[in-house]
């Protein structure tokens, strides 16, 4: 507080006709009394309630989100293919985290996920891509056991986000564990569902030679234009890399009706690839895979007799 | 359960080196070094475990669990005893869901794979302090403080090192833990025998299996898609451990080839002869003893297996 009493001043008159004294006091309250608005408005602040996060209609980030991801991108570099041991999981773990954090779950875009794709790169050999479309557990069941091809999942990037649940929020710097938004209800483009797309887009564009997909014979839409398989996996193959695309229509044990391959949503697919000149072969209850099936089902029939 | 945890049986498959004292390259043990990066996986594993496969979980405190883990991270590689982790053991230990045990020699990947992520079988490996554990490696330098990167000991170095008290300390909670069918998989190609009669199964498994919480034991010998048939049940080492758990007072009994388990071999070889399904079915049938076996009346059983498969036909 300037003290306006030790100021040069020429030839001035104080302001006041008040003493010394009295001077120093009025300076002292004043000073107090800007203290004290200052420690009301700070108060004021402090004690508002934390921004509330956004409510969504979805599930909220998984619990333990950071030390999941970070969990799994160590075993996937270190043991699972330690090839990638030069991989910096703490850049990888912040770069994810960043994509999403203090944003707009529902603006989520591809760019956000840009420095975490690129620290994740990843070459998957030719003719070992495996892709799929409403057969989640028999797909990763069969990447397990025979350990050769790769579904997305089985990718650095994908092993690290299988399963999990992740947003942010404008108003603060936390995950949002509440909720987060669905994709059907709230927004389509949200944080995980844009992840999916940009992370399929890249594996689709990264496959070559020979690629699989396993698709489910038993359900409606065996071939779904609106599946992520459909509408990124196939349009991003690049008929200059991949020259077949091999589909095995798996049908449920229980109950084999007709041939799959037939199916009219199955001779779309073969449309839609010739037209992007890409061969296309389709097989039924891919053997293999059969046996997989036959797993739970020992004594079924179709288990039993030679096929 | 890991890799390098069954140092026992594994040990043969090192490449034994003309120093008999040192490991690889110079380096004073013989087993891999720490894991590196070893407490984000084991915290990431315990987050994982605890929040995405088992709900009723989530009171695990995992940093309270690493806290109990990593004492041995100061000790003597060559002085950690099973009791070393008994607080980490008493902090990550939950139930076993009933039926579900299921133990191993020989097998990792076939249990794993069977096991199907805890859906079907529990085996230690899907078990929060297995789980954690699998594949991992970690010991403190012999003489400083601070981890060695470049090799830990095995059992041939030196008995209580830090990875075999662990999985010798997981392996004796599984088992008291373990009630209802108790499932063993052996492997009938192993060349030493399908159950090795000084393993962590043998040892650390089998003295602590609860005798009044368990119902049976039932036994699959399973035999690798062409490779040879070393052992069946009531052979070599599985007849000793047939007599060994009678002499206990267990019912047991012993499949070869359990069908479900062998359909899953079949998936990597599934234009084998041997996975012809036909046959597959049939020849396990045959060989199935009844559930008298326990009684070991030699001249008893071929008569019924016979009038088992006229029956069936």
């Amino acid at each position: 507080m300037a003290d306006h009493r030790f100021r040069p001043v020429s030839g001035e008159k104080p302001c006041c006709d008040i003493s010394k004294k009295a001077q120093i006091c009025l300076c002292v309250v004043f000073g107090l009394l800007v203290v004290v608005i200052i420690a009301v408005v700070v108060g004021i602040v402090m004690s508002r309630p934390p921004p509330q996060h956004q409510e969504w209609k979805g599930a909220g980030t998984t619990a333990h989100f950071y030390e999941i991801i970070l969990g799994r991108c160590y075993t996937y570099t270190q043991i699972v293919r330690p090839e990638l041991g030069h991989k910096d999981c703490q850049k990888i773990g912040k770069a994810f985290t960043n994509a999403f954090l203090s944003k707009d779950p529902c603006s989520s875009t591809e760019q956000d996920y840009q420095p975490l794709m690129e620290l994740t790169n990843q070459t998957v050999p030719c003719d070992k891509t495996l892709l799929w479309s409403k057969t989640n557990e028999l797909v990763h069941e069969y990447a397990w056991v025979q350990q050769e091809l790769f579904t997305l999942e089985n990718t650095l990037l994908g092993y690290m986000a299988d399963g999990l649940r992740w947003c942010g929020d404008p108003g603060s710097p936390e995950m949002n564990y509440q909720s987060c938004p669905d994709r059907r209800t709230d927004c389509s483009n949200n944080s995980v569902s844009v992840f999916w797309n940009a992370v399929s887009k890249r594996f689709a564009e990264d496959a070559c030679g020979v690629v699989h997909v396993l698709l489910n014979g038993s359900v409606h839409n065996t071939f779904d234009e609106r599946s992520t398989f459909a509408r990124v996996e196939v349009f991003n193959l690049h008929p200059e890399k991949v020259h077949t695309l091999q589909a095995w229509v798996m049908q449920d044990i229980r109950n084999i009706s007709s041939d799959s391959c037939s199916d009219a949503s199955i001779k779309n697919l073969k449309l839609i690839l010739s037209k992007r000149n890409i061969t296309f072969t389709c097989e039924n209850n891919y053997r293999p895979i059969r046996f997989l099936q036959c797993v739970k089902y020992p004594e079924h029939s179709s288990c039993r007799s030679k096929i | 359960m890991a890799a390098l945890g069954r140092a026992s049986s594994l040990l043969s498959l090192l490449p034994l080196l003309l120093v008999p004292a040192a490991g690889a390259g110079g380096a004073r043990w013989r087993g891999e070094g720490t894991s590196p990066h070893l407490r984000s996986i084991f915290l990431g594993r315990c987050a994982e475990y605890s929040s995405l496969l088992s709900p009723e979980l989530r009171d695990k405190n995992c940093t309270a669990i690493w806290e109990a883990f990593k004492v041995v991270l100061d000790k003597d590689p060559c002085s950690v005893f099973p009791l070393d982790y008994d607080l980490f053991i008493s902090l990550s230990r939950h139930s076993i869901p009933r039926d579900k045990s299921l133990f191993w020699e020989n097998n990792h990947l076939l249990v794993t794979s069977y096991a199907e992520n805890a859906r079907r079988f529990m085996p230690l490996c899907d078990v929060l302090y297995g789980r954690i554990g699998d594949f991992l490696s970690w010991c403190r330098q012999e003489n400083a403080s601070g981890l060695d990167y470049q090799s830990c000991p095995t059992s041939e170095d030196c008995e209580n090192n830090p990875v075999d008290s662990y999985w010798k300390m997981a392996s004796m909670q599984y088992s008291r833990d373990s009630t209802g069918v108790i499932h063993v998989m052996l492997n009938g190609s192993e060349p030493k025998g399908a159950y090795p009669v000084k393993g962590f199964f043998a040892d650390f498994e089998i003295p602590y299996l609860q005798k009044d919480k368990i119902t049976r034991i039932e036994i699959w010998v399973m035999h690798e898609i062409g490779r040879p048939k070393v052992e069946s049940c009531g052979e070599g080492s599985v007849k000793i451990l047939e007599e060994r758990l009678e002499k206990m007072g267990f019912q047991y009994r012993c499949i070869n080839d359990h069908l479900p388990v062998k359909l899953l071999m079949c998936v990597d070889h599934s234009t084998h002869p041997d996975c012809a399904l036909n046959s597959a079915v049939t020849s396990t049938r045959r060989e199935a003893p009844p559930l008298c076996a326990e009684h070991g009346a030699s001249l008893f059983i071929p008569f019924l297996v016979v009038l088992a498969s006229v029956i069936q036909l």
